[in-house]
């Protein structure tokens, strides 16, 4: 694979900020080598464009994690990044959020919009986004899925944008994030305690946020998003400012940030990884368990399957909801994004099974009799993502049992599917069945 | 240069067709599974399993062919002739499958569980297994009965000497009959002409056992573990029940209900 170092740029911040900026321990294991979540799928999402839902105790650097690693990524100093910050809490309105009118040409007779700096940042970060009410979840909906930010008719779109979000576990200040928000996040990690030792240092250090700031270019980029140019125009204007920032940091602290230009081309470096035909299977068979019902034809919410059932094993019995369309791409950007990150020629099996559970655990629904039996279990990780990794255990399991046939029901299914007259593989998995829905639909 | 420009209209036209043809042509779901060449690799368990198939079907086929026999008769009696008639066919189809005691279990549990195998008739079922028991190369078999709704009917048909046949659960009538010299045991109870016309050997019953038990038997031993209900019309030979011999004695009479 092509190799312009810029894996060895991003490895080198994520050791920048685990080092000086974001103490922790790390939490998830890849082909040998410990990371921490919270960095690592930071920087990914940064990099990918994707959006993460930071979860964590408060005090517990979910915010600052993420301001770290915007910063460093795409070189805005931390003041800016402050500044466009949206924190959610009950009195919060679409005004402090997306833009208001411009009062002084409103007294002229002339609408304009005043857009808030959060729309226009690339980098968006809400602050503790389950405080905000369920209805006024609905406000941002559109703006985190495809960065198209409306107000009075007008409309500005972010081309390049990625969104932290982080979400304290629940309090009596917090709501329940609505199903179609939560499905619009690709990750979900938490941020952890890193330790006595570790929280004992960070109290006696002094405040380390400094050393990302710059007064001067703050200001002149705040300057930029206040004035009347066009966004696009904004854009250019902020993008040469932030790469004064890029050197300066450069300069005091010896790494180097990415510039449009890098990310754009660390981008396309990613885009051009493909999954091996393991990774694909296993993937495959993962959505066949959180979507297949042979009861209703797919799983839905509304829908309780009962025992009895022949699948009554595989995960679809475990479930309410069926998996969305947005899971199969979020498991595949951060799995393009971390088989780039460790110099992989394509994605492997072991890309996706630590990935997988990462983009699983705030997308599905458990039934309340499998939270309460696995309530107590002992384990490490918060009970979400402990369980959506028992689950991605338990397929790899089953995959690790019937890979070949399972390929092999995949291969005849192309083959059928190209007009040759072959019967689809029979085996004991939704995937068989759906292969089966797939090839009559062909036939047909 | 006029030409040229038409045609560098042409291919532009023509790639632009492409393009939407491309775009617009059916997605293979399965496309990048289609160079996917799929090696089978065998497991010991399949062949067994397979192998295990093959034996099954030998035997069931062996057993319908008995029965097909056998329904010439219309009503199956159990006459002594009729007995000897169905073992020798038994024994002729028995020979030429090579099986374990293993396969005779398996069958037995067929017997009741697939559909594969028409009908269980308890006696010509009792003549095949026990053709089955006393063929097989293995010295001892133990079969589990237990879980069959039926009792069959002749099992322990003269198994010969160095047998031994262990069955779990209860058996029908004619159990052991004409013994020549092996061990059966039932660890179960056993309904009525147990042992009937054995010449040697030994049949161990752990629970009851019914009536004319040890009719017409020439020598051997029945051990009883439970109750005797009758004894039939004995020549020679010894009956213990619950370890105290009771034939050849002075306590218990042929052809009495106890």
């Amino acid at each position: 694979m092509e190799n312009n170092c810029y894996q060895k740029q991003v490895m080198a911040i994520y050791q920048f900020i685990s080092d000086h900026l974001y103490f922790n321990r790390p939490d998830i294991e890849i082909k040998g080598e410990k990371y921490n979540s919270a960095i690592l799928l930071g920087l990914i999402t940064g990099l990918k464009k994707g959006k993460q839902l930071i979860i964590g105790e408060p005090g517990l650097g979910k915010t600052t994690s993420a301001e770290f690693v915007c910063s460093l990524i795409y070189q805005f100093p931390l003041g800016v990044i402050w500044g466009s910050e949206v924190s959610g809490h009950p009195e919060q309105t679409e005004e402090k959020i997306v833009g208001r009118p411009d009062l002084g040409k409103l007294n002229q007779g002339e609408e304009d919009v005043v857009w808030t700096n959060f729309s226009q940042v690339p980098v968006k970060i809400v602050d503790e986004i389950n405080r905000l009410p369920e209805t006024k979840q609905s406000m941002i909906l559109d703006g985190v899925d495809r960065g198209n930010w409306e107000y009075l008719n007008e409309m500005i779109i972010n081309e390049e944008y990625c969104l932290f979000a982080t979400a304290n576990y629940q309090d009596g200040g917090t709501n329940t994030i609505i199903a179609p928000l939560i499905d619009r996040f690709d990750t979900m990690v938490e941020s952890r305690y890193p330790g006595p030792n570790l929280s004992f240092l960070i109290g006696k250090a002094s405040r380390k946020d400094n050393i990302l700031r710059h007064p001067k270019y703050e200001k002149d980029l705040n300057r930029i998003l206040k004035s009347k140019i066009s966004y696009e125009k904004k854009i250019l204007k902020m993008e040469e400012i932030c790469n004064a920032f890029g050197e300066y940091i450069y300069e005091t602290l010896g790494i180097r940030p990415l510039t449009k230009k890098d990310r754009e081309q660390i981008r396309s470096e990613m885009e051009g990884l493909e999954m091996d035909l393991d990774a694909s299977a296993f993937v495959r068979m993962l959505l066949a368990e959180l979507s297949f019902c042979d009861r209703y034809g797919q799983k839905r919410v509304v829908e309780n399957c009962d025992e009895g059932c022949h699948y009554t094993g595989y995960l679809c019995y475990q479930i309410k909801n069926c998996a969305s369309n947005r899971l199969p791409t979020s498991i595949k950007q951060y799995a393009q994004g971390l088989a780039w990150l460790l110099e992989d020629s394509e994605i492997d099996i072991e890309h996706i099974k630590s990935i997988v559970p990462y983009t699983l655990a705030h997308r599905i629904q458990w039934k309340d009799e499998i939270l309460s039996q696995k309530e107590r279990a002992k384990r490490n990780d918060p009970f979400a993502i402990f369980l959506a990794k028992e689950a991605v255990k338990t397929v790899a399991q089953r995959y690790r049992e019937q890979s070949d046939h399972l390929k092999d029901a995949l291969a005849i299914g192309s083959k059928i599917f190209q007009g040759e007259q072959l019967e689809p593989i029979e085996g004991d998995h939704p995937l068989y069945e759906e292969i089966k829905k797939d090839v009559q639909f062909r036939k047909n | 240069m006029i030409h040229e420009k038409k045609m560098n209209e042409i291919t532009k036209k023509v790639l632009q067709n492409q393009t939407k043809k491309e775009s617009l042509a059916v997605k293979n779901p399965f496309g990048e599974f289609d160079n996917f060449q799929f090696k089978k690799v065998e497991i010991p368990l399949d062949k067994i399993v397979q192998d295990t198939e093959v034996v099954m079907d030998k035997i069931r086929i062996g057993y319908e062919k008995l029965l097909e026999e056998e329904a010439k008769e219309l009503v199956w009696m159990v006459q002594y002739n009729t007995i000897i008639k169905a073992y020798e066919l038994a024994e002729k189809y028995v020979k030429e499958i090579d099986y374990t005691a293993e396969d005779i279990e398996d069958f037995c549990f067929a017997l009741e569980n697939t559909q594969r195998i028409p009908y269980l008739i308890p006696g010509p079922a009792g003549i095949y297994i026990s053709a089955l028991c006393n063929c097989v190369k293995d010295e001892e078999i133990k079969l589990k009965l237990s879980e069959l709704k039926t009792e069959i009917n002749l099992i322990g048909f003269r198994l010969p000497k160095g047998k031994r046949l262990v069955i779990e659960g209860d058996t029908g009538d004619f159990t052991g009959i004409g013994l020549e010299g092996g061990e059966l045991v039932v660890e179960g109870n056993a309904k009525n002409w147990t042992g009937a016309g054995m010449r040697s050997g030994k049949i161990l019953v752990k629970k009851n056992i019914g009536l004319h038990t040890g009719e017409w038997m020439m020598g051997g031993e029945i051990y009883v573990g439970g109750r005797v209900r009758g004894l039939g019309n004995i020549v020679e030979g010894k009956i213990f029940e619950r370890d105290k011999l009771i034939y050849p004695g002075k306590v218990r009479y042929p052809n009495l209900y106890y």
